[in-house]
């Protein structure tokens, strides 16, 4: 679509600021279809898409525990610096927004809470590694149990419990910023899509 | 009813996570689409997006070398030679107000909170295409009209001088603006 004849946007210019308006060169990918006469259904389509690559997403799972396992490792042995946070924080955030396409929805709060407790703390040197050492151990036990009837109450307990702890450490260290503690407390602006 | 014709657009998706480029572009493929490009950091991201035109880029926030907000802003440079007016969906796990409001001043077209849905990832696309804002250029801003609704009642003062919002509440515009093509 990128490659149609180029119009120039349309532009109306005000004091301090103008308004463009670009031709909409990706409006030829629109079709009209008749109510009722929709031929198959593309958001089912990509649904079932993913249904067939589902058989990987266990060992993938596993690929992104090992990694934020090893980057628990690292803060193990050299503590949590500006080295060793970045493997930490990346692979946390990842299961946080991987989990629940892979089939382990209750991992996500778990990964959360870790991405919270290192995105908010002013001085990640004073984050206690048992805390950090506790957010992986319950993420791999979760994935690790997976096939156990009662995983989503345990994992909600462990979520539950976990987000505490971190969020008193997190009010104690940020007791000196109120402006960052309401943003750090305050609920995702984010609706479930889902 | 609107239907998209995937097959007609070009993808270009930017994720330093190789499963979650996997699962994009499964599900842009089950939507139809054929042409899709991949990118692994901000840095190979932007060649790629300089190099293949995309009509719509998928990219994630957090990524080696540069991140997602740092390239949205190298697309949107209004004197670029590549496209800065291509549509950005920003596809993250971070749903934090602030991080939601600085990926809008990035110049995100669309912003979207993992784990992602092949529901709600269609109706971005939809609405990208569908209904494209308008761009706001200031001294300090490039970008998608960050006002998705224009509010008649507002009573405060304007940060824009002479805006659409002024033109709402007194009915005329014209001799607030010069007009060009």
């Amino acid at each position: 679509m990128s490659q149609g004849k180029s119009e120039k946007p349309s532009v109306v210019t005000y004091a301090d600021h103008e308004i463009i308006t670009p031709p909409n060169k990706l409006l030829g990918a629109l079709k009209a279809v008749p109510a009722g006469k929709a031929e198959d259904d593309p958001v089912a389509r990509a649904e079932q898409a993913l249904e067939h690559i589902a058989s990987e997403f266990a060992t993938w799972m596993d690929q992104e525990c090992d990694r934020l396992d090893r980057a628990r490792m690292e803060v193990r042995a050299k503590g949590l610096n500006r080295t060793t946070r970045g493997p930490l924080f990346s692979a946390a955030h990842d299961i946080k927004g991987q989990a629940a396409t892979f089939g382990y929805p209750w991992v996500a709060a778990l990964a959360n809470s870790l991405c919270r407790l290192i995105d908010y703390t002013p001085d990640i040197s004073r984050i206690p590694v048992s805390l950090v050492e506790q957010h992986v151990d319950s993420v791999r036990a979760i994935v690790r149990e997976k096939a156990r009837p009662d995983v989503a109450m345990v994992a909600d307990t462990l979520a539950k419990r976990l987000r505490e702890v971190t969020d008193d450490f997190l009010v104690r260290e940020n007791r000196d910023r109120p402006e960052y503690l309401e943003s750090i407390l305050a609920p995702p602006v984010i609706p479930d899509e889902q | 009813m609107v239907r998209v014709d995937f097959a007609k657009l070009r993808f270009l998706i930017i994720d330093d996570n190789a499963h979650m480029r996997r699962i994009i572009r499964t599900l842009l493929h089950g939507f139809g689409a054929r042409i899709v490009y991949e990118a692994e950091d901000g840095a190979s991201g932007l060649e790629a997006f300089t190099n293949y035109t995309p009509d719509i880029v998928l990219i994630d926030w957090a990524m080696p070398i540069f991140d997602g907000l740092e390239l949205a802003q190298m697309i949107r440079q209004p004197n670029a030679h590549s496209n800065p007016f291509t549509a950005i969906i920003m596809l993250t796990g971070h749903s934090e107000k602030a991080r939601v409001m600085a990926a809008r001043d990035a110049g995100i077209t669309e912003f979207m909170a993992k784990p992602i849905s092949a529901k709600a990832l269609y109706h971005r696309i939809i609405s990208v295409i569908a209904n494209p804002r308008p761009f706001v250029k200031t001294k300090s801003y490039f970008g998608p009209d960050r006002r998705r609704k224009i509010k008649t009642s507002f009573g405060g003062s304007e940060r824009r001088k002479g805006s659409r919002s002024d033109a709402a509440r007194h009915g005329a515009s014209s001799d607030k603006a010069t007009v060009s093509r």
